[in-house]
Formats: structure tokens, sequence, C-alpha cells
């Protein structure tokens, strides 16, 4: 059996099969990335925050731009030199479009773990601020996890006095975070007390499962969590088998009357199944104590804070008092008090009066510097739009004003002039163009152009990583750009694979493997045509 | 068409290509042919089905009978260690209620109706009556089917787990879907977590699925299969084909969205100030916008409604047409309604949103529309209704169905009007009477038209008929007890039942025992109806067991088929051989007619095949012969 109109087109409709599939499968990405286009809109249009505009790095953005572009234009030749029967010319431009490509994803790949590592916080009253965290260190060294990453200052900590463990939902990976921490404070977690059950029906003895004074170990808890989970399932059994009964009787007793106008007085009796000592001990929770007291570090996400007893996501419960938790920037590179004024501006309030009131303002040296010089950089520019533009004869008021962004932002750029007017920080061409693509270089400019700054936990409202939890820009900038990449990625394989291994069809059917690059090709041209929407929207607009 | 098998010797012809007789693997399990690819889907469809249906007869108890606890004859196939997660003391839970809900919606209509309508009925019989060898691109055709059965496997292993399945309707809406599972450390075993990745795994294989069956109905149609003269089941494919091809990306973008908002912590459809009593102020930027989410879940989710129809709507305009002997009424007008019909499914998805919020203008509009679209649907009902009219019908296994389908249909379609417009909406919105509305759509509508070409193409698959008198038990029980499972919910709609109350509305009844609602209805005159209903949901089950006999022993000792055409049809899958070969048929096809060409005045016998070459007047020399439509190059 052979399908027709695999090679050749058919006559009335003029197309071969895998065409007519390509613009099918097209039709259905259009569909596709508009669902996320309209996305875009509808969070931008509904957005109850300043929008970063902006905020991307528009170099090695164009120069993707471009790249794709070229590589369009390459996989035309390459499927022309095909049609021509020019093997060779065919390899050299699907060489170029293949390597196109690769560039592509290494700008993207670059932009992207920028990103990663970029900190951002939003404090209670909106002032947002930017930059690198340090890391934790002792003695001048770094402290390392249990898997050996460093640890960002960053981190819930917790004098810690005892544990409370659920013996179902228990996290493994946490345990053995937390025995790793106690080791390195020379501290101990000991099981709390004996735990004992019944483990068989119907005995009077109890099991010693675990001894007090026993360490915390994954495969104590997994011990105590098979005799909770076995004993469950034995007593939920018990107890169906008991509410039966009830039920049977309850019928008996008042026939003609509907289950739910006897349903309140139907119940087990519980005590009575207790005392018959058919039940077996379930086991919820293993309680250990830390001797001595010792500190202990959470990853803010997994952990919610009390004063005196703080739950982990996985159940676990700590007791200890919360110790200071301090966010620490080693290097800050942006101060933004746009959302502080927006805020600000809805409860009818000075924007300006707002920023000098807040947190930062009043307790920061640097960011009270900053502002003022800001202050300076903001007038002169309103001056320079008043000169090159005019006032509105009607209004009174400046045909053009600076925009939120330049009135309230002081971006890592902001920053780097400011220190440079103050004569720190002066860069060479070759690193400062570097930084077009990998953003400020801490290094070179100093602690005097992107300071210090420890924030107390008490101010912070929300923190994050420059990734999609940061805010709705950023994720749907990475959603969709993910998904492009994705494409690329996908694309350049299927091209890279008629390149290495389309020798073979190229001497037996030509043909057929010139419609393969064309239908590759048309496929090449839409996440092109992707990249062209994408590139305005989040770079420029 | 170049080669196909060689002989014309009936039954048997399967057996010709031994020279690349493929091996059991190739051949049941990663078979490439469209035919046992139909025959996976239905299989693998009728299991989720089944499945399905077991989660409602659970869900069923709890609503009857919500504080017992669940029978033994139910509760077997549970371990001791996952009814004392799930159930308390035997009963059935809020949570678990919610997770089978979640569930029974989800497998029903993703994994049971569309696979079993787009994936088995239209794998089988379109290639066969377009005269293809086999569908566009087999391989991919193969690809489509796995995919599909990872998704499902991975949305139903979530059961096992300790998060349990998805518990946030089959809708899925943020942020009540974005906070569940949320104490799960690890998201990608949460069972939220895995109903999303099957989902994206789902939309994935319809998207090959009709790229394939577009590509094939438009590039591999016989010689003479001219658009006009293509069965309304291949229109009614097509159009099935385009709707999953452009309104599933969008709910697949939602999916990835929500997928991000679950591990990436990200806040598309998260608000800001979010505040759970579980979590506190939520640990989100907000900004996000629940709303944005049921756009696209409904932009998808209202064409997915014809997703399910169409195919059912394919399968009784085949089967009424041979079982009257008379052409089908108003083919043509039935080919522009379909075609209609899937555009305007495009926009009527906010009626599914009126209380939402939307403001008046965008809701006058949406409920224009969903005015608009009953207008086709009525035109291809009548059509089926007209052409009953008059015949001399033959009230054969699949007419019975196909009979039931119209009326049956008729309530599903009609008690949706309603909903259609604001007014009536604000009182029915999320009460039984919805529920009621589309489960008489989907089930003795759409369903019966399945079971209809399940006996209709069954001597084609296996060369024998099915049992009659099985059929008959299957029938006519199903039938009752639809209507006594669906039609109180109309009632109990209207007197305003919740359509999530996991206890039938007894807990409600112990706040508000004598509050009637606007009609002066109450839910304490309607509790009992209750457990009226789920008696027939149980005895529906019973139902259902002569048909998997009957699909079973026929396999070996149903009658055989006298001839490859047993119905007399006039379509091209009746031309090819019993059951068809890989290739399917053994000679190059050509189309003459139109496809339903029954009781020709001109004609001896009561129907004229698509296939029969004209007879000519006078010479038939090879100057003629040119000239016929069978030579058109």
């Amino acid at each position: 059996m052979e399908i027709p109109y695999v090679v050749t087109p058919r006559k009335d409709t003029g197309l071969f099969n895998s065409k007519i599939a390509i613009w099918l499968f097209l039709a259905s990405e259009v569909m596709l990335f508009g669902g996320f286009f309209s996305a875009y809109v509808f969070l931008r249009l509904g957005a109850d925050y300043p929008w970063p505009e902006r905020t991307l790095p528009v170099l090695p953005g164009l120069i993707n731009t471009f790249v794709l572009i070229g590589s369009s234009v390459t996989v035309v030749f390459a499927w022309a030199a095909l049609k021509m029967r020019q093997w060779n010319k065919f390899r050299m431009h699907m060489t170029i479009t293949v390597v196109c490509a690769g560039v592509f994803m290494v700008l993207k790949g670059i932009e992207y773990s920028v990103k990663f590592h970029h900190q951002a916080v939003r404090l209670h009253d909106y002032t947002v601020v930017e930059g690198h965290l340090g890391y934790e260190m002792e003695d001048g060294k770094h402290v390392l996890d249990h898997h050996g990453h460093h640890i960002e200052e960053n981190q819930i900590r917790i004098e810690a006095t005892g544990l409370t463990f659920s013996t179902v939902r228990f996290h493994a990976d946490w345990v053995e975070e937390m025995i790793t921490q106690a080791e390195h404070r020379k501290a101990k977690i000991t099981l709390a007390s004996d735990i004992k059950a019944r483990t068989e029906e119907g005995s009077s003895e109890e099991v010693t499962i675990a001894k007090a004074g026993e360490p915390l170990s994954v495969e104590l808890l997994k011990r105590v969590q098979d005799a909770h989970l076995k004993a469950r399932a034995h007593n939920g059994a018990l107890r169906t088998a008991a509410l039966r009964q009830e039920w049977a009787e309850a019928k008996a007793a008042n026939p003609g009357k509907r289950g739910w106008q006897l349903a309140s007085n139907v119940n087990i009796d519980v005590k009575a199944l207790e005392d018959s000592k058919r039940m077996l001990t379930e086991i919820s929770t293993a309680s250990f104590k830390v001797e001595p007291a010792a500190r202990m570090d959470f990853k803010p996400r997994d952990v919610k804070e009390g004063a005196t007893q703080s739950r982990l996501r996985d159940d676990t419960v700590i007791d200890g008092k919360m110790l200071a938790s301090p966010m620490v920037f080693h290097n800050v590179d942006a101060i933004d008090f746009r959302h502080l004024a927006m805020k600000a501006v809805e409860k009818g309030q000075d924007p300006i009066v707002a920023i000098e009131n807040s947190w930062l303002i009043k307790n920061d040296e640097f960011a009270r510097k900053a502002w003022e010089w800001n202050k300076q950089e903001v007038a002169k520019l309103e001056k320079k739009l008043i000169d090159e533009y005019g006032i509105d004869e009607k209004t009174g008021k400046p045909k053009r004003e600076p925009t939120a962004k330049e009135r309230y932002r002081l971006g890592w750029q902001d920053l780097a002039r400011k220190a440079e007017s103050e004569g720190h920080g002066k860069l060479g061409a070759v690193e400062r163009i570097t930084e077009e693509f990998k953003g400020p270089n801490y290094e070179a400019r100093g602690k005097e152009t992107f300071p210090e700054l420890s924030v107390p936990r008490e101010e912070i409202r929300f923190a994050s990583k420059f990734t999609p939890s940061w805010n709705t820009y950023y994720a749907i900038y990475f959603t969709i750009t993910g998904l492009h990449g994705l494409h690329v990625i996908g694309g350049a394989l299927v091209l890279a694979y008629y390149l290495l291994f389309g020798r073979k069809m190229y001497e037996t059917n030509p043909e057929w493997l010139a419609n393969r690059v064309e239908v590759g090709g048309l496929f090449w041209h839409f996440v092109d045509l992707v990249w062209i929407f994408v590139f305005p929207i989040f770079y420029l607009m | 068409m170049s080669s196909h098998a060689t002989t014309h010797s009936g039954h048997d012809a399967h057996h010709d290509d031994h020279h690349h007789d493929p091996g059991f693997i190739r051949k049941y399990v990663f078979s490439t042919d469209h035919k046992m690819i139909g025959i996976q889907y239905g299989i693998t469809a009728m299991l989720f089905l089944a499945f399905g249906f077991y989660l409602m007869m659970v869900m069923r108890w709890s609503i009857a009978f919500p504080h017992q606890p669940l029978p033994e004859w139910m509760s077997w196939v549970f371990t001791d260690s996952w009814k004392a997660r799930w159930l308390q003391d035997g009963k059935v839970t809020g949570e678990t209620y919610n997770m089978f809900g979640a569930m029974h919606g989800t497998i029903m209509v993703f994994l049971g109706i569309v696979p079993l309508g787009f994936g088995a009925f239209g794998n089988y019989v379109t290639p066969l009556q377009i005269g293809a060898p086999d569908m566009a691109f087999p391989r991919l055709n193969m690809m489509s089917y796995w995919i599909y059965l990872a998704g499902g496997l991975v949305m139903c292993a979530s059961f096992f787990m300790e998060s349990g399945a998805a518990k946030s309707g089959w809708t899925n809406y943020s942020p009540l879907a974005g906070f569940a599972d949320g104490q799960i450390v690890n998201q990608w075993l949460a069972g939220q977590t895995q109903w999303l990745l099957g989902l994206v795994l789902l939309i994935t294989s319809s998207l090959l699925g009709s790229v394939n069956f577009i590509t094939t109905i438009i590039n591999l149609r016989a010689r003479g299969m001219t658009w006009m003269r293509m069965p309304f089941f291949v229109w009614a494919m097509l159009v099935t084909g385009f709707l999953l091809l452009l309104a599933f990306p969008p709910l697949e973008a939602a999916g990835i969205m929500q997928l991000m908002d679950r591990v990436a912590h990200s806040s598309f459809f998260m608000p800001s100030g979010l505040f759970t009593k579980s979590e506190g102020l939520a640990d989100l930027s907000g900004g996000g916008s629940p709303l944005l989410f049921q756009h696209l879940f409904w932009f998808l989710g209202h064409p997915e409604v014809y997703v399910l129809l169409l195919p059912a709507f394919a399968c009784v305009s085949e089967i009424i047409p041979a079982n009257t002997r008379k052409p089908l009424w108003g083919y043509k007008s039935m080919v522009y309604s379909v075609l209609v019909l899937g555009f305007l499914s495009f926009i009527v998805w906010a009626h599914h949103m009126y209380m939402t919020g939307m403001g008046a203008a965008v809701s006058t509009f949406f409920q224009t529309t969903t005015v608009l679209i009953s207008v086709p649907s009525v035109v291809i009902i009548t059509s089926m209704l007209i052409s009953l009219w008059g015949g001399s019908i033959r009230f054969t296994p699949p007419m019975l169905w196909a009979c039931a389908f119209i009326p049956m249909f008729g309530i599903g379609g009609l008690t949706g009007l309603p909903l259609a417009f604001n007014l009536a909406d604000l009182h029915l919105h999320d009460t039984y009477y919805v529920i009621g509305h589309f489960h008489y759509v989907v089930a003795p509508g759409i369903l019966f038209g399945f079971f209809a070409g399940v006996v209709h193409w069954y001597p084609k698959i296996t060369g024998r008929y099915m049992s009659s008198w099985l059929n008959h038990l299957h029938f006519w029980p199903s039938l009752v007890c639809m209507n006594i499972i669906f039609f109180p919910m109309l009632l109990q709609g209207m007197a305003g039942f919740h359509r999530r109350w996991y206890n039938g509305g007894d807990a409600y009844l112990a706040k508000a025992a004598d509050s009637a609602n606007v009609f002066g209805k109450t839910v304490a005159a309607h509790i009992d109806m209750n457990i009226l209903m789920s008696m027939g949901a149980w005895t529906m089950a019973l139902a259902q067991i002569p048909f998997i006999i009957n699909l079973f022993i026929s396999w070996k000792t149903g009658r055989k088929v006298e001839s490859d055409n047993p119905w007399e049809a006039t379509t091209l899958e009746w031309a090819t051989p019993t059951p068809p070969g890989h290739g399917n048929f053994t000679f190059d096809p050509a189309v003459y007619r139109g496809p339903y060409e029954y009781s020709r005045p001109d004609c001896d016998k009561d129907f004229l095949p698509q296939w029969i070459e004209p007879k000519r007047e006078e010479s038939a020399d090879a100057a003629d012969a040119a000239k016929t439509p069978a030579a058109h190059h």
C-alpha cells in the first residue's frame, strides 16, 4: 500500500499532503500564539501595577531579530539549491540556518540567566529595590546546603527547639537539609519520646516503633509512616463496618424514614471500638527536640513564619522563636518608586511626599542621596523638554513632560551615570558593550555605584528573582519567549536532520527531500514571524 | 491510487499481503492502519467511559445517601489504604466528591466522547468513505493514539497520589485550581498539575489528529468524489477537525499558563491581594486575571461541545437513509448548516460566563450569537426528522438507536435555549437544570448516536452482525434509565438545586427547610428525587452489560454477513472486502454520484451505490468511456 500525493501534488488541489498539513499546523500555531498575545493584551490593560516598559536589553534582541531574518533567507536558498539539485550549496545554506538558530539560542540563554540571578523586592510601601543578593558566609567561607550549593542571604531564620513532622506528608529533601544544618551548628535532633503502638488487632501489648533519643532520619520517619498507614487502613475498615451496622439498625428501627431524617442520630461508638482493642494506633505526627536550640534557615516560600512557631508547606511544625532574617543585597542596582507613586496618586496623595516618607529614603543614606540627585536630573529634563517642545498655550502646561519611569525610577544606567558624575566606576568600551548583554558590571563599577543594602523581613511585601513569579509582565515574557525558543530548537533539530541525514534521500528521491525542506522552511518562517511580533511587544513597547 | 490489495475474494482479502505481514505487534499494537487505530481508540475510549461512569455512580451515592457508607458492591475496587485516605468512615467526603466530579467531567469529555467520536468512528470510517487507502499520515495517526493514551494515563494516575486527582471541576477555574494541592511540595506529583500535563498531551494528540483528518479529506478523495458527493459523515468530520485545530490551542495556552502559575509561581490568573484560609495572604505577585482563564477555557469549551456532537450527527445521518431507503432530506442545507455551525461555535463562548460581570453589552452579544447557533442545529435535526417521513423504515438495531437520538438530542438542545438568555440564566446558572440540559445532549443524545454507529459498522469491522436480541436488552432499559436520571434534574434545577452539592441538598435543608425560590418551588419537595435518579443510574450500569457481552460474543458467534454490503447502503465503505484489508480497496475506487441514491425510480434495486459505474447507452467503447467522470485526471 502506498499513500498517494506524498511527493507529487494532486492535480485539482495543486498540493502535496505535507504542504496542506503544515499550513493547517501553522493555523493552529497562530491560534496558540494568538491565545498568548491576547493574554498579553488582557494582562497589560488590566495591570494594577506600573507595567514595565522597555526594560529588556534591546541590543541582543535586535541582533537576534536580524539573525532570524537572515536564517529565513538562507533556508529558502537551501530549498532552491535542492530544487536545482546542488547538494553542496544546499549544505552550505542549511548549515548557516542551523548556526543562526544556535546564535539565537545562546543570546537568549544569556538574557535568561541574567534574569534568573537578579533579585527584586517589593516593600510594604511599594518601593521596589533590585539587585544581587549576597551569600551566607561564616569565617570567610560560603555556607553550603546539603546539596553543596551556596545559600543566599534571604532565609527565614528560626532558633529551633523542636520539630514535629507529619508522618504522611514530610518532604524527605527538607528533612535531609535540617539534619545537615543541625550538624553544622553542632546540635542534635532526637526523638522526643518513645513511639509505641498497637500493631496487631486484639493485642494488649504495644510495640515500640522508635525509642526516645533516636536521631532524626528519613528512614525513621518512613518506619513510623508505614505503621501509621497500616493502622489508618485497618481502622478505616473497622469504622466503616461499624457505621454500616449502625445504619442497618437505625433503618430497621425507623421504617419509612428518610436517611436525612435519621442522619443526626446515627453515629459510631468510637469509645467502644477503642476499648475492644481492635483499633490499631495511628501515629500521624512525630516530635523531635533540638538540643541545644540551634538556628535553622528556611527558604521564605517554604515557610509560614510566626514569632514562636512556624510551619513548613509539608506540615512540619517548628517550635522556636524567629530571629532577625534580613534580605541582604550585595549590590543594589535599581530603586523604583513608580508603584509607590501610583498607589499614592490612587489615594490622592502627593507622590513626592510619599516617596520622601518611604522606609527606604528614611533609612538609607545612599537612597536619599540618589533620590536628591534624581530630582535634579528630572528638573533638568523638564527644562530641556520645555526648551525643545515649548508650552501649550491653552493649558499653560509643557507640551511634553518626563514619563513616570524617568521621574520615579533609578535604573542601573542612572546609578552608573550618577556615580560617573562623581568620578567613580569609569569603564572601558569593551566592558560597556558587555554590559549591554550581561547587565551591570558590579566588580568594575564597585560599591560606590551599586551599594549594599539590608532589608528587614518585616518591611518585605513580596520578593522574587526576575522570573515568571516577579510579575505578570515577566510571566508572559518568559512563557512566550520560552515557547518561541522551544519552537526554534524544534525547527533547528528538524532542519539539522535534513542536513545531516538527508544525503541518502537526496540520492534516491531528491524531490521528496525538497518537499520536506520546503515544509520545514515554512515552519521556520513562522518561527521568524512570531519573533517579529515578540521583539517590538516585549523589547520596545 | 497506485497499489491496492489485488483479489476480489471478499472475506479473506487481508490475508493477501503475505510478503509484508507485519507481525502481531505492528498489526495490533503499534499499527499504522487507520482501521486498527480506530478500533484501538474505540476500545480505549469505552474503557474510559466505563471508568467515568463508575465515578458518577459513587457520586450518585453521595447525593442520594450522604450519611451512609459507600456500599461494598461499589467500594470493593478501592484498597483499604485508599479508602482510609479518601472516605470518612466509608462515607464520601466533599473533597472526594469534588475529585470524582472533576475527573468524571474530564474523563467523559476529553478521554471518552471525543476519542470515541472523532478518534474511533472518524478514523475507521472517513478514509473508507472517501475511497482512500489510509490516512494521509499513518504514522502520525499512530502517534495521536499513543499520546492520547499517555495523556489519559497521566491524568488518572493521580488518583493514587497523596494529593489525589484534580478537584477543581473539569473547567479548572483559577484561582481555585491555582491553590488546590498547594500543600504538595513537589508540584509535578500533584493531581492538579498532572491534570494540566495530561491536558497538554491530549491537546497535542487531537492537534495531530485533526491535521491528519483534514489533509486526508482534502487530498485523498477518490476520483469523482467531489465535495458535494461526500457523505454528510465526512463533512461533519471535516468541520470537527477544524474545530479541534483552531479551538484547542487557546486552551493549550491557558493550560501552559496555569502550569506556570503552579510550578513557576507566576500570577497569570491570580489577582492581587488574594487571601485564603489555608495560605493566608498569598505569597504571589498578583496582578493576574481569573477572567482571562475563563475566556481562554470557553474559547475551546464551546466548540468542544460541537466536537462531541458532530460525530454523533455524522453516524445518525448515515444510518437514517440506509434504513429509510430514501435519500437524506436536505443534504445540501445540512452541509451548509454544519459549516455555519462550525463558524458560529467560535463566537458563543462567553454565554458560559454571564455571571462573571462581563457587562451587559458583552452579554447581549453572546446571547445573540447563542440564539443564532440554534438555527443550523435545528436545520440539521429537522432534516433528519423529515428524512424519516414517508420512508418505509427498517427498524434494524442501529436504526433503533438513531430514532431515539433525535428526540433525546431534541430535549437536550431545546432545554439549552433558556440558558442562552441572560435573564433566565441568572436563575438557572449552576443549578441541576444545566446538568440536565447538557447531559441530555451528551448521554442519551451523543452516546445513543455512537451506539447506533457501533451496531451499524460492526458487520464491516468483524464480518458478523451484533445480536439483535441483546441489542433490545441494551436499548430499552438504557432509554428508560436515561430519562429517569436526567429529567428530574431539570425539575430539581428549577427548584434551585446547586450543581455542586455533594450531599444532594441535605445540608441546605438543615438550614432552610421550607424556603421557596422564585418559581415557588422548594428543595424539600424535590430531594427524594435524588434516590430515584441514583437508582436509575445504577440500573443503567446493569443495562450496559448486554452491550459488553454483545460486543465480544458477536465477534466470534454473531450471524455472518451475506455480502460486503449487508445494509444495502450506498457509500464507499461498503465497497471494501469484509473486513477491509490493509489498503482498504481491492479495486481503484471511483465515484459516479451523490452519497444517498436510494429508491431511484429509474433503478431496479432500491439503492444505487456511489461506486457503480453508470450503464452507457449503446456502444460503451473506449472513446465514450474517456468522457465519463470516472476518467477525469
